[in-house]
């Protein structure tokens, strides 16, 4: 058992973990990822392609509402706004994928200084309204601006070839997506311990006392909306690719909702909370469709056809059941099992 | 020798209400001043004018020369101001660490892809940072709450922390508002012998608001008076002790004239 921390330099106190043991499992579970695409059944694959794109999103999202505590209710638009970037980069105008990505990226990141410079006063509800509208307003500005995005059409996507590999097969597109999660991950975790992720969290708990140590808010509060907006639009062309078509419809507001599920089942602004909130959120349907399986052929048949509304009604119930009984989240949960892990048969 | 700070007819009014009225003094390199006054004298709303977090409606403060109108809330701890609340306002959710790491936020330079890449500048920046921020743990004595979530602390406790992350700041004035309130003797005599050590060792000026007579009269250079938003009266402890317009403000009129009690003891009284 460890009974202390006895680091003998001061760079052995920033690592991102001290403990051998979560980079031996954290390793272990990367190689079990990659191994995956090659193992796993064409829809488990889909499933699992589909687990490690929202895991981006939602990343994207904890910056600005996990770790800034800003609410986003249209982070869906910065997602829609990779998606075209994407798909017109490519698609119509011929570029390499790699500049797709870029695109997206930049595209969804100047997207949110056009929504984030009027907002940067407003918090709380009024926030969530505002990012609303901007998400609604995407979607008109899309559908309006045939000319450039071929409105209600959309655009069809091909798997992309990056520096000679070709991603056309499930299995190498899952690792495409393997590969940016595991990049943003590390990116995340590194923002969150740096000056930006504590300056960040600084807003978010008191901003006069972050303002009296030197955070400029304006500045600060811009920096998150980009942040934010960059990783979710390149989950946006992630999806988009993994849709192989981009229309307005492929991208509902119930997106925005999943990714505020994932957030709070997961455990508000921290980095492992919402790869489990990801993995819980994406997996509940089936499991919830699996156990209607056995209910009876009726009730599949219901989930079947509104499968749209059943879910939203999930991510609900589900939202409900954690904010009342465990507010802290998955992640508190694994804090708990952690410390009885370590402490049993004391409580303490 | 120019004063580090110096107020020059300061106000500031709240619509109708005169929180500030022309107010005026220095504040010398390496002293500590106190500023008393009766509840709702006005002296928080002072203090978060030379903070930087409200701007004076009139006057000038003027810090190492500079004309504080002309810097931004956010350059303020830059610049060398630094503050704690009255009311702590620490980050709660954040270790006792994170939250004194904050302090150095002034000091660091890396952008968002630095940070994201976290090496070469930022894996130094951060470790010369956390190398700073054990120091000042050790010299405010709080090694073993070191990794405590703060909302778990004693109240005593997350002061100091709040002391540690204005030190880490590094700045040249400290503004204190109202440390040692509600600490009992002890804690109230640690961080006496901390603010003499912050001016002694570190070399920084010290500006606080205290409603604690014996810390006041103790550790103070000099002292200045405020009631109901106009400065009545200031110098040493000494003179502060007996000066009758003081005395008027704390017990009213006809004490003004008795000059029966020390201030030390209707000081505390006036409190309750």
């Amino acid at each position: 058992m460890r009974s202390g921390d006895f680091k003998e330099t001061y760079s052995g106190l920033i690592v991102l973990s001290d403990s051998t043991w979560v980079w031996i499992w954290s390793a272990l579970l990367a190689a079990a990822l990659v191994c995956a695409p090659f193992v796993l059944n064409a829809y488990a694959l889909s499933l699992l392609t589909l687990v490690l794109i929202t895991l981006i999103g939602a990343l994207g999202l904890n910056i600005l509402t996990g770790l800034t505590g800003l609410i986003s209710l249209g982070h869906v638009g910065f997602l829609v706004v990779g998606a075209y970037a994407y798909a017109i980069a490519v698609t119509k105008h011929g570029l390499p994928p790699l500049a797709g990505f870029a695109a997206s990226g930049l595209v969804a990141a100047l997207a949110s200084v056009i929504v984030g410079v009027p907002s940067l006063r407003l918090r709380g509800l009024y926030l969530a309204i505002t990012t609303l509208a901007f998400s609604f307003i995407i979607n008109n500005v899309i559908l309006e601006a045939a000319a450039v995005t071929d409105g209600a059409r959309g655009i069809s996507v091909l798997r992309p070839t990056i520096l000679g590999i070709d991603f056309d097969s499930d299995a190498a597109f899952a690792l495409l997506c393997l590969a940016v999660t595991v990049l943003t991950l590390f990116a995340c975790l590194n923002i969150r311990r740096s000056r930006i992720g504590r300056a960040l969290v600084a807003i978010r708990d008191n901003d006069t006392a972050a303002r009296t140590m030197g955070v400029n808010l304006v500045t600060f509060k811009l920096y998150a909306f980009v942040t934010s907006a960059f990783i979710t639009g390149i989950a946006g062309a992630l999806l988009g690719i993994y849709l192989s078509f981009v229309s307005v419809e492929g991208f509902p507001f119930l997106l925005s909702i999943e990714a505020l599920a994932i957030l709070i089942v997961g455990g508000l602004g921290s980095v492992l909370g919402v790869v489990l909130g990801t993995v819980f959120i994406i997996l509940l349907p089936e499991v919830v469709q699996t156990v209607l399986h056995f209910a009876g052929s009726g009730v599949e048949a219901l989930f079947a056809n509104g499968v749209h509304e059943l879910k939203a009604m999930l991510y609900g119930v589900v939202i409900i059941l954690f904010l009342r009984f465990e507010p802290r989240g998955l992640v508190g949960i694994w804090h708990d099992v952690k410390r009885l892990w370590v402490h049993w048969p004391l409580r303490f | 020798m120019t004063p580090l700070l110096h107020l020059q007819s300061v106000s500031k009014q709240f619509r109708g209400l005169t929180a500030v009225s022309e107010v005026g003094f220095d504040v010398n390199a390496g002293e500590i001043c106190s500023v008393i006054g009766p509840n709702g004298a006005g002296k928080t709303t002072l203090f978060n004018m030379i903070s930087g977090v409200l701007r004076p409606n009139a006057g000038t403060i003027t810090f190492g020369g500079q004309d504080l109108a002309r810097v931004k809330p956010s350059r303020f701890a830059a610049i060398g101001i630094g503050r704690t609340f009255q009311n702590l306002a620490l980050f709660k959710h954040g270790t006792v660490v994170e939250n004194i790491l904050v302090g150095r936020h002034v000091h660091l330079r890396s952008s968002v892809l630095e940070a994201a890449w976290f090496f070469g500048r930022t894996r130094r920046e951060e470790i010369a940072a956390r190398q700073r921020v054990e120091e000042i743990i050790d010299f405010l004595e709080i090694e073993h709450i070191r990794d405590a979530v703060v909302g778990t602390l004693s109240y005593g406790q997350q002061k100091r922390v709040e002391l540690g992350r204005a030190l880490a700041c590094e700045p040249k004035l400290l503004l204190l508002d109202e440390m040692v309130s509600g600490m009992n003797l002890e804690e109230t005599e640690d961080i006496a012998r901390f603010i003499l050590d912050i001016r002694d060792e570190l070399g920084i000026t010290v500006l606080m608001i205290e409603h604690d007579m014996r810390i006041v009269m103790d550790i103070s250079d000099r002292v200045q008076v405020l009631n109901f938003g106009r400065r009545i009266a200031g110098g040493t402890p000494a003179e502060i002790r007996n000066d009758p317009a003081v005395l008027d403000a704390y017990l009213g009129r006809s004490a003004g004239q008795a000059q029966a009690q020390p201030v030390e003891q209707q000081g505390a009284a006036a409190d309750a």
